[in-house]
């Protein structure tokens, strides 16, 4: 291919990229950026003018409304890749914080606590095999007096942490001071894996999670690929794709290519031992070479060009660091490249193996801390591209360290912007030997290795995400190609138009400059179809849409030219496994038309996928049709999907006491009168309408409980929260039940100081105990002292009202509780003052719970988590029971 | 409040902004043209401090849309782009320099060279680094434009002059235009940058007037100055330029040897072997035989007849005189690895004989004597030739088999 022989104007300077600030949201508009005399005519008076943007290019409309399915969704339901919920903290505090912000918190806490929960084993498999005598999960008493003194409940301390659970994000949340201890002194023994080390390997892995949910770039260059048919053979070609619940399953499908694509026959399918990641193809010597990438897996396959032909795969190459890149040369069969994140590319031939081609963990021109590499091929087969996100170098394979020029440099040589990073290089072979497509989050640019570091073409592509994907038509000659671009997370994607070369009659009919022709254009995305589809119930509609929204995984595209008739099939993969196709068809072109179909905007609901179209038979078109059976699959699909999403419940347990919920003994006659007459309708099958004439009266209003001192605090807060103020309210009453713990508290250092004679040694000396035993005592203590609920100890402890437990409470006279809990009482049972509070504050809990019926002795076992076979081990270890305190 | 007011309007804002690019980028330019309208209400209450503010959102929607309305005229486009220029102080010189390139693009040459002149003329402040530039491109444009002018009246000039009758008022103004342009490409051309086309320019008005030493210089500077990007252009129009001066062969072999160290695979290659195989020198011709391999090994060669001829005639000449087969030796050993899948397998013998007989002749030359005529591509040629009694390929197939102990010198 020849030079061109002029190009456009453009400067050149050298280092850092010098513009400042992100692109404006529109800057791919309006401008021609530069202009070149050339062209026909200029022979004539006048010479003639090209811009490098801005020339009319060809026109391409799609041919239906929305893209349509090309195969049925799998049998196994897809699993959704983590969400930015799942992994960010949602506390009250951060809730200002939004994802994509630097400064999301992510939920570490949480992540951590559900390894323990996954993996019990794991985490204190021989500890809980020791200790599982020591811990009693019952809610009642512990009545042996062996046991007593070496078994504590637990219950309480769980429901402290459900308590913190429930109260997560509030930002008045007191620790619970239990948790704290009984933490503090397990920490260090209690887990079988080392809590540092496997902290931060769940950090490292949080922040990968992250940063693959702000931008995956495992995915780039994307998993579909197709094969197209023969030249001159019938229009079957193949869609090479990922499916399976892993996606691990690599799929060859034969597709017809009609009106709309139709997959024939079922798949050559190979089950593969990773996640797919990218799946890449070139067609040597009229046969199909397809690089599979996982990510410690490559894998390659011949596909001959007859069609029905079987895949055969040839070689597998294992990498002991993720593999970022696979590419098929377009030149040599059997010949890839392959790079891995530790900044390694290989040469990889079927024949002769692996060639390390460079290694450098550094990249190229500056310091950027991401490990995606990327290689490509160039004109010359020996000549490797190597990529990484500062830039593009290219490498002779034979002689890599003193061969190699730079192609492109993210700075002032290409006008970058600042903080423009390269995201997805490819090589344009079929379009033109030489040239080069780069894109980086802002920019494409199209490169010419005969003239390296200056694009000769640039436009902003204006695309919400980074694309990742891309995918070239080449034109005839003297025609333009088509390249189209496509984005993962958005689903973006957009169709560009360039000319390697035009006519110029001044430079004797040789090539010229590299143009941009028409306008790029946007093409439907998958989740564009949704306003199409019928109306479904909520529950399918919210999973239709969750599977339509996936991300997007690849893109392919084909142009078929029947006689006159031109059109192009766009691809497009999703994450969930889906492969929609669109088409579009090209209109010559034509003077200025009346507007066209294409100026009407579509209302949704009111889609001509869905209209039946007279001529039909059946009343709906074939993309409507094809929909119909998509749907059907995917709800038989996913029927048998096991829930994924637990719905938040809410026990009310900690709302209502039983008593509360516990109803008059019998139904009432209005109850029953009503119970009737809903049997006798549904005997009848009529319907009630009025249930008026039985309501004879309403019930009396229960009598407004209002303690003399005034409303209950209840009221007094919601008046105040109407009012406005109240935080203020709430500082109010914490100060007030301050003042009153206080008052309280002194009351009881009196009583004490009169009965220190007795008691004062005794109690000094009990302290000295393990905190187990502490424990222990108080599970013991604990339904001894309970007593049908009274709250207001509850929220007088310094409890933030989560709960409103004071609604509906009975009103008892607090008297008998008040006197449980006194100190005075409390001495009497021998319970030394220092542990006086934390019983107070346990009871505090149990205070509005009803008293269990206790547990049956059998019973008891089954509660445990450890069989009780190891009862002997565990035994044989109290003794040492004690020990932890000697580090406190 | 109006803290909330701003908020609320930067949201529409963008919320508008949004529907116009939806419908850009489907081609729906009445509606984007229905949104723009109200978009336009945010330049009366521009509160952003961003980078790019909306005053430069309307001029580059508005341009595109202008560009491709049914209805819009050359007429309204001016116009919006007077107006525009008035909205931006900083985007003055951008407005004009787009302005000029669709006057250009439309062949309304005179109105772009009023604009340019113009544009020039503004002053505003202290200019930027970015300004500066885009002053010196103007500049520069309207250079080009008097170039235009320039050759314009020579061929009148010239047209007059077959007639005998010289026209001083003519030629007067030829001149005017001659230093006009030549200030002007003169200063943009010392900036690094790709200019071809304003050297090209200044290089022809230079050698009109005979200054040929500071055309010389001109395009030494733009070929060989480190600070200019390695434009292959620049190293083709010295040597155009050496050429048209009639300089030595070993000027213009030095002139091409620099090109073909940075392109190898450039089309003046072939050339570059013509001429070095014509030479009576051994280390030229070694030279040649290196080029010719060197431009091969691109993807874009492959089907090249010419280029495979070029090959064909020097490894027969090589190989009859029987000196020298060390170099072909030399040359294919970096190769043999790979050559043979990627010119001479089956596939390609196949398809090359039924695209280009004459390609696979050539082909099948090398392949006979760098692969023995044991090696596919030369068998089903020649086979192929044969059967279809083509003198030329019995010759081949004769030659080869007469001259199989060179490939095993070359293979051993």
């Amino acid at each position: 291919m020849e030079f061109p022989a002029a190009l456009f104007p453009s400067y050149f300077g050298a280092g850092p990229p010098q513009e400042e600030g992100r692109p404006s949201p529109v800057a791919g508009w309006g401008e021609h950026g530069q202009v070149l005399e050339g062209g026909p005519g200029r022979r004539q008076a006048q010479p003639a003018f090209v811009p490098r943007r801005g020339a009319t290019g060809e026109k391409w409309e799609a041919a239906d409304a929305a893209a349509v399915p090309v195969l049925l969704p799998s049998a196994g339901c897809w699993i959704p890749s983590p969400a930015p919920q799942d992994i960010l903290y949602r506390g009250g505090l951060c809730k200002k914080l939004r994802p994509g912000k630097s400064g999301a918190t992510l939920d570490f806490a949480r992540q951590l606590g559900h390894f323990f929960v996954d993996h019990p084993e794991d985490a204190f498999g021989s500890l809980g095999q020791l200790l599982h005598k020591n811990f009693y999960l019952g809610n009642s008493k512990l009545k042996v007096a062996l046991s007593r003194n070496s078994t504590i409940r637990m219950t309480a301390l769980v429901e402290d942490i459900d308590r913190l659970e429930a109260r997560r994000g509030c930002p008045r949340q007191h620790l619970a001071s239990r948790l704290r201890w009984f933490s503090h002194l397990c920490r260090d023994w209690l887990f079988e894996v080392p809590l540092g080390l496997l902290a931060d390997c769940l950090h490292e892995e949080l922040m990968q999670q992250w940063s693959n949910l702000l931008f995956d770039d495992s995915l780039t260059g994307g998993a579909l690929a197709w094969l197209p048919p023969e030249d001159g053979g019938t229009p079957v070609g193949r869609l090479v794709h990922p499916g399976g619940q892993a996606m691990n399953h690599l799929y060859f499908q034969d597709v017809v290519l009609e009106e709309l694509p139709r997959a024939r026959g079922s798949p050559a399918q190979f089950e593969l031992s990773g996640r797919i990641r990218q799946v890449a193809a070139a067609r040597v010597d009229g046969e199909d070479f397809v690089g599979v990438r996982s990510d410690y897996h490559c894998g390659v396959w011949r596909v001959p060009g007859r069609t029905g032909a079987a895949p055969t795969p040839l070689q597998v190459i294992r990498t002991d660091v993720p593999a970022s890149c696979l590419t098929v040369s377009p030149h040599l069969a059997g010949e890839l490249s392959v790079c891995t994140q530790s900044g390694t590319v290989y040469l990889w031939s079927v024949e002769a193996g692996l060639q390390q081609v460079r290694h450098d963990p550094q990249t190229m021109f500056f310091r950027d801390h991401s490990a995606w590499r990327w290689s490509d091929f160039t004109a010359h087969p020996r000549v490797l591209s190597c990529a990484d996100r500062t830039g593009l170098q290219c490498l002779d394979a034979r002689a890599p360290k003193k061969c190699h020029f730079d192609l492109f440099k993210v700075g002032e040589e290409a006008g970058c912007q600042q903080g423009e990073r390269v995201v997805l290089p490819m090589y344009l072979g079929r379009a033109h030997p030489s040239q080069y497509l780069v894109t980086t989050q802002f920019s494409v640019y199209v490169l010419d290795e005969r003239l390296p570091l200056v694009p000769v073409l640039k436009w902003a592509h204006m695309m919400k995400a980074p694309p990742l994907f891309s995918h070239l038509m080449p034109g005839n000659p003297g025609r333009s190609h088509q390249v189209l671009l496509g984005a993962s997370r958005t689903q973006e994607l957009l169709l560009l138009q360039y000319r390697a070369s035009f006519w110029g009659v001044s430079s004797g009919g040789s090539q010229s400059a590299c143009q941009l022709a028409g306008t790029p254009q946007k093409l439907q995305s998958i989740v564009g179809c949704l306003q199409h589809l019928p109306t479904q119930l909520p529950h399918r509609q919210r999973l239709l849409q969750q599977r339509l929204e996936a991300p997007a995984a690849g893109l392919a595209a084909t142009l078929q030219e029947d006689g006159p008739h031109k059109s192009m099939l766009v691809f497009q993969l999703s994450e969930a496994g889906d492969v929609f196709c669109q088409r579009l068809t090209h209109k010559a072109a034509q003077p200025p038309a009346p507007p066209s179909r294409d100026e009407a905007t579509i209302a949704p609901g009111s889609s001509p996928l869905f209209e039946a179209p007279a001529s039909s038979p059946q009343g709906l078109g074939a993309a409507a049709l094809r929909y119909r059976r998509w749907l059907r699959a995917l709800s038989r699909a996913c029927r048998e999907l096991p829930r994924h999403t637990w719905h938040p419940s809410l026990s009310q347990r900690r709302l209502f006491t039983r008593r509360d919920l516990e109803g008059p003994a019998g139904p009432s006659s209005l109850q029953r009168q009503m119970r009737q007459r809903l049997r006798q309708a549904m005997q009848e099958g009529g319907r009630i309408q009025h249930w008026e004439p039985l309501a004879i009266q309403p019930p009396p209003l229960p009598q407004t409980l209002e303690p003399a001192g005034g409303p209950d605090p209840l009221s007094a807060r919601l008046t105040a929260a109407w009012a406005g103020d109240w935080e203020q309210w709430w500082e109010e009453r914490t100060s007030f039940s301050v003042a009153q713990r206080q008052r309280a508290l002194r009351e009881r250092r009196r009583r004490q100081k009169r009965a220190r004679g007795r008691r004062s040694l005794s109690a000094s000396f009990t302290s000295s105990l393990t905190y187990q035993s502490e424990l222990s005592e108080l599970s013991d203590a604990g339904p001894l002292l309970l007593s049908p609920g009274h709250p207001t100890i509850l929220s007088q402890e310094g409890s933030p009202p989560a709960g409103s437990p004071a609604v509906r409470s009975p009103p008892t006279s607090p008297a008998p509780d008040e006197a449980l809990l006194s100190s005075q009482s409390l001495r009497c049972r021998g319970i030394p003052k220092e542990r006086r509070k934390t019983l107070r504050d346990y009871l505090s809990i149990w205070a509005e719970g009803p008293p269990e019926p206790p547990e049956p002795p059998g019973s008891q076992a089954s509660q445990l988590c450890i069989p009780s076979s190891q009862s002997q081990l565990s035994s044989a270890s109290q003794p040492r029971r004690k020990r932890p305190r000697m580090g406190f | 409040s109006s803290h909330e007011h701003k908020i609320n309007f930067r949201k529409s804002k963008e919320a508008c902004l949004s529907y116009i690019q939806d419908a850009l980028l489907q081609k729906q330019w009445k509606r984007a043209a229905e949104f723009l309208t109200c978009y336009v209400e945010s330049l009366e209450k521009d509160y952003s401090r961003e980078h790019i503010g909306p005053s430069e959102m309307i001029w580059r929607i508005g341009t595109e849309i202008l560009w491709h309305h049914s209805q819009s005229s050359m007429k309204e486009f001016n116009c919006f782009m007077e107006q525009m220029k008035t909205l931006g102080v900083k985007r003055y010189l951008k407005v004009c320099l787009e302005h000029v390139f669709h006057l250009l693009c439309n062949g309304q040459i005179d109105e772009a060279y009023q604009n340019l002149s113009l544009a020039e003329s503004w002053r505003f402040g202290e200019q930027t680094a970015i300004q500066d530039k885009e002053m010196k491109l103007i500049e520069a444009y309207r250079g080009l434009l008097d170039y235009c002018s320039w050759s314009k009246q020579k061929s009148i000039l010239l047209e007059h002059g077959e007639d005998g009758f010289s026209d001083l008022a003519v030629e007067q103004e030829m001149h005017r235009y001659f230093r006009k342009a030549a200030v002007n490409l003169k200063e943009i051309i010392k900036i690094p940058g790709v200019w071809d086309v304003f050297v090209k320019c200044y290089v022809d008005l230079l050698e009109f007037y005979g200054d040929h030493n500071e055309a010389r210089q001109v395009l030494n500077e733009y070929a060989y100055n480190s600070k200019f990007p390695a434009n292959p252009n620049a190293h083709v129009y010295l040597y155009q330029f050496l050429k048209r001066q009639g300089e030595s062969k070993k000027s213009l072999i030095s002139a091409l040897k620099i090109l073909h160290d940075i392109v190898p695979s450039h089309e003046l290659m072939i050339d570059f072997n013509t001429m070095l195989q014509k030479s009576k020198k051994r280390k030229k011709r070694r030279l040649g035989l290196e080029v010719i391999f060197a431009a091969l090994d691109y993807a874009g060669w492959k089907e090249n007849v010419k280029a495979w001829s070029c090959l064909a005639r020097q490894v027969k000449q090589i190989v009859t005189s029987e000196k020298y087969v060390d170099w072909i030796k030399q040359e294919w050993n970096s190769r043999k690895d790979w050559w043979p899948a990627f010119h001479f397998s089956r596939y390609l013998a196949k398809r090359n004989w039924q695209e280009n007989k004459s390609l696979s002749y050539e082909k099948a030359l090398v392949a006979g004597i760098v692969l023995g005529k044991d090696c596919k591509y030369f068998k089903y040629v020649s086979h192929q030739g044969c059967k279809a009694q083509l003198k030329r390929f019995r010759m081949l197939k004769k030659f080869v088999n007469r001259h199989n102990p060179v490939y095993l010198r070359i293979s051993g």
